[in-house]
């Protein structure tokens, strides 16, 4: 089944992440906080492109004279 | 880890180590602080991706005339005679102060015209070497070298949490540590020297010190572990790994085995001689199967005399105090073992390091220790020793012996040479790296191996001129305080050294010798060809697959041991810190069914944890070989 396929394609992908990032060697809990830290440093990220990325298209767009 | 840092050596010596410049004597223990044995201590890797076609490129000719007429005439009687070291030599070198640059044997690559191409086929008649001498180290891919920083960096911060956690105890401390009252005493464990210990190693110690409830012999019983606390205390199922396929033992004749001549012959040593000695050497613990062991092996060896002792770490580290002392140089090898380190460095002379397996950088040392004699007073040496091994466990590879021959003839130096892991495992023989490169044992000053690797024994051996033995029956620290060794142990060397000599009527030593060498070249070939980076020469028996990343250090252990093929993975201290590998040792006794079930597995494996890391195009040049491509066929 093709989500059975994805599903496994995902957790391969995941096991890739924990060995590249060593969490593969720390306890579950070290890897919640880790994961949980990324994950809302990520999340910030985002936020800000999406309260941010207007103002910056429209100061660009005003720069480069497209828009008055 | 290979780790030493178990090992309790309470060794304080007088070592009076001059570092270049400084002369002055202090007492220091040897291994607190220096708890890692190597010469250097972290380093990042510059290897470059050199497939070194020596043949042509060190175009020396020893015996030719055109060499002799750029020596002065007194250097040039004394070229080729490899006489005993005499004191006078630095008198008559330090007069050529001018030329020193100009008269060395091997000159830096780009200034030799290289006349063969790099075909490895091809083997120039002229050069030292007598078949193509093939090493590889591949360099570390920067995306993979960056990730392991960064795994090592995530790990480290959380290795700080953790032990913030312990500190204030919320969380329970399972490291030793001083009682309450003690605190405030000088401490006596150092917490943060042990910070990789505790935060890096216990977390995945599960692949290491596995007990073993069978003979190591291809196939191997482990006891099965389980630990609820994460790595810091084990339980057993009760369960035993049933037929492991043993890649890791060090077995490469496949003496290591429980029927058999070696082991009846055991059996009835015992049964007349008990198993304790009670004596050492010097004392009451001489017996006669010691002395005709020591015959034996000079025979073996092609030297006039040798002398065994119980332990081979024990060989190396008290016997070259006993031979080197102050005022002498000792030229060792980056890459030595942790028994040459221990020894160079309790015996008190001036260690100079050369770069690991580099002609130029140990011609060069000796050029400027001839010239410029001790450091400040520039009196000459009173005798320089080359220290190496024959093969290098970590890297697989081979040393240069022709050449240092050379170069020890040259500017009349000695040489020790330790074959741990290459007596037996190579040459067509299993005369070891002297029999390899088809040389004269007579060349190489002390000849030092030991009995565990390719002989199912254990201990080691010293042979040499019969003056040289002498004199270390009687000064050896070993033979006066350590015991023998066990009348069991003696007889297995015995047997095994006449099976592989063929002395017992059998061709079980020549097929066992040809089995290694081609069981090496197909698994090296195989891997290779798969796409892992693999280490070292293209004979050396010792195969190490690097795996970089300190986590898949533990999930390749892991994973080799579900599909029921037992490996040895290494990491820090024992290699540099982002150079982690698995080493495989293969051994006589591995057939080809295993060899193929094993590379099926760490191919799967490869493909899991994606360790496949070369980046050379092509499968390997060479493609018509037949499986039974041995270096053995004359």
């Amino acid at each position: 089944m093709a989500l059975g396929d994805y599903w496994k394609q995902l957790s391969w992908f995941y096991y890739q992440y924990l060995l590249v990032t060593a969490l593969y060697m720390l306890e579950p809990w070290e890897r919640t906080v880790f994961n949980s830290l990324l994950i809302s440093v990520a999340g910030m990220a985002v936020y800000t492109g999406y309260v941010f990325m207007p103002q910056h298209i429209m100061a660009i767009l005003h720069y480069f004279e497209v828009v008055q | 880890m290979v780790f030493i840092d178990d090992l309790c050596i309470g060794v304080t010596a007088l070592a009076n180590e001059t570092t270049q410049g400084r002369g002055f004597r202090r007492a220091r223990v040897i291994t607190l602080h220096s708890r890692r044995l190597i010469h250097v201590p972290l380093r990042i890797p510059d290897f470059v991706n050199n497939i070194i076609q020596v043949g042509g490129s060190f175009n020396c000719e020893m015996s030719s005339r055109s060499r002799l007429t750029k020596m002065t005439e007194s250097s040039a009687n004394k070229l080729l005679n490899g006489d005993a070291c005499n004191r006078t030599i630095n008198e008559k070198k330090s007069s050529k102060n001018g030329f020193v640059k100009s008269h060395c044997l091997f000159q830096q690559p780009h200034k030799y015209r290289r006349t063969v191409e790099k075909n490895q086929n091809v083997t120039p008649s002229s050069s030292l070497y007598k078949k193509p001498f093939v090493e590889s180290f591949e360099e570390t891919p920067l995306l993979v070298a960056v990730l392991t920083y960064m795994g090592y960096g995530i790990l480290t911060i959380f290795g700080y949490l953790r032990d913030f956690l312990r500190h204030w105890n919320i969380e329970k401390c399972h490291v030793a540590q001083e009682r309450e009252e003690q605190k405030d005493f000088v401490p006596l464990y150092q917490d943060f020297e042990n910070f990789y210990t505790r935060n890096l190693y216990m977390r995945i110690r599960d692949n290491w010190n596995r007990p073993i409830c069978s003979v190591p012999g291809a196939k191997i019983d482990l006891v099965d572990r389980v630990s609820h606390n994460y790595n810091w205390t084990f339980e057993h199922t009760g369960k035993v790994v049933k037929d492991v396929i043993n890649l890791g033992s060090y077995n490469y004749l496949g003496f290591a085995e429980n029927t058999g001549a070696c082991v009846d012959a055991s059996i009835e040593v015992t049964q007349k001689y008990g198993v304790g000695v009670g004596s050492t050497r010097c004392e009451m613990g001489n017996m006669d199967i010691h002395e005709e062991l020591e015959q034996l092996v000079a025979r073996f060896l092609g030297v006039e005399s040798a002398m065994t002792f119980g332990m081979g770490f024990a060989t190396n580290s008290m016997n070259i105090p006993v031979l080197t002392g102050k005022g002498c140089l000792i030229l060792s090898d980056e890459l030595n073992h942790a028994s040459l380190v221990l020894g160079v460095r309790l015996s008190g002379s001036t260690i100079r390091v050369f770069k690991h397996n580099n002609m130029q950088s140990l011609e060069k040392m000796l050029r400027d220790a001839i010239v410029h004699g001790q450091p400040r007073t520039h009196r000459p040496w009173k005798k320089i020793l080359i220290v190496v091994e024959g093969i290098y466990s970590m890297e697989g590879s081979i040393v240069r012996l022709p050449e240092i021959i050379a170069l020890k003839k040259r500017y009349k130096a000695y040489l020790y040479l330790d074959e741990a892991h290459s007596i037996g495992a190579l040459g067509p023989n299993g005369r070891g790296v002297v029999d390899y490169f088809d040389l004269d044992s007579k060349d190489v000053d002390i000849m030092m191996g030991t009995f565990t690797k390719s002989f199912g024994a254990s201990g080691g051996y010293i042979g040499g001129k019969k003056e040289l033995i002498d004199y270390l029956r009687h000064h050896s620290h070993s033979a006066l305080y350590a015991t023998s060794m066990p009348p069991p142990v003696v007889q297995q060397i015995i047997t095994s050294m006449k099976i592989i000599m063929g002395e017992d009527g059998t061709t079980l030593g020549a097929d066992r010798i040809r089995q290694l060498s081609e069981n090496t070249t197909y698994f090296r070939r195989k891997l290779h060809d798969m796409g892992f980076i693999i280490y070292g020469n293209d004979h050396s028996p010792v195969v190490p697959m690097m795996l970089y990343m300190p986590a898949k250090i533990g999930a390749f252990g892991r994973e080799m041991l579900k599909r029921n093929i037992g490996t040895v993975v290494v990491g820090f201290p024992a290699t540099p810190i982002i150079e982690s590998r698995a080493r495989f040792c293969l051994s006589a006794l591995h057939t080809r069914e295993m060899l193929d079930t094993a590379l099926q597995a760490i191919s799967e494996v490869g493909e899991l944890l994606q360790l496949k890391y070369s980046r050379h195009q092509q499968p390997h040049p060479s493609l018509e070989w037949t499986s039974e491509d041995s270096q053995l066929q004359d």
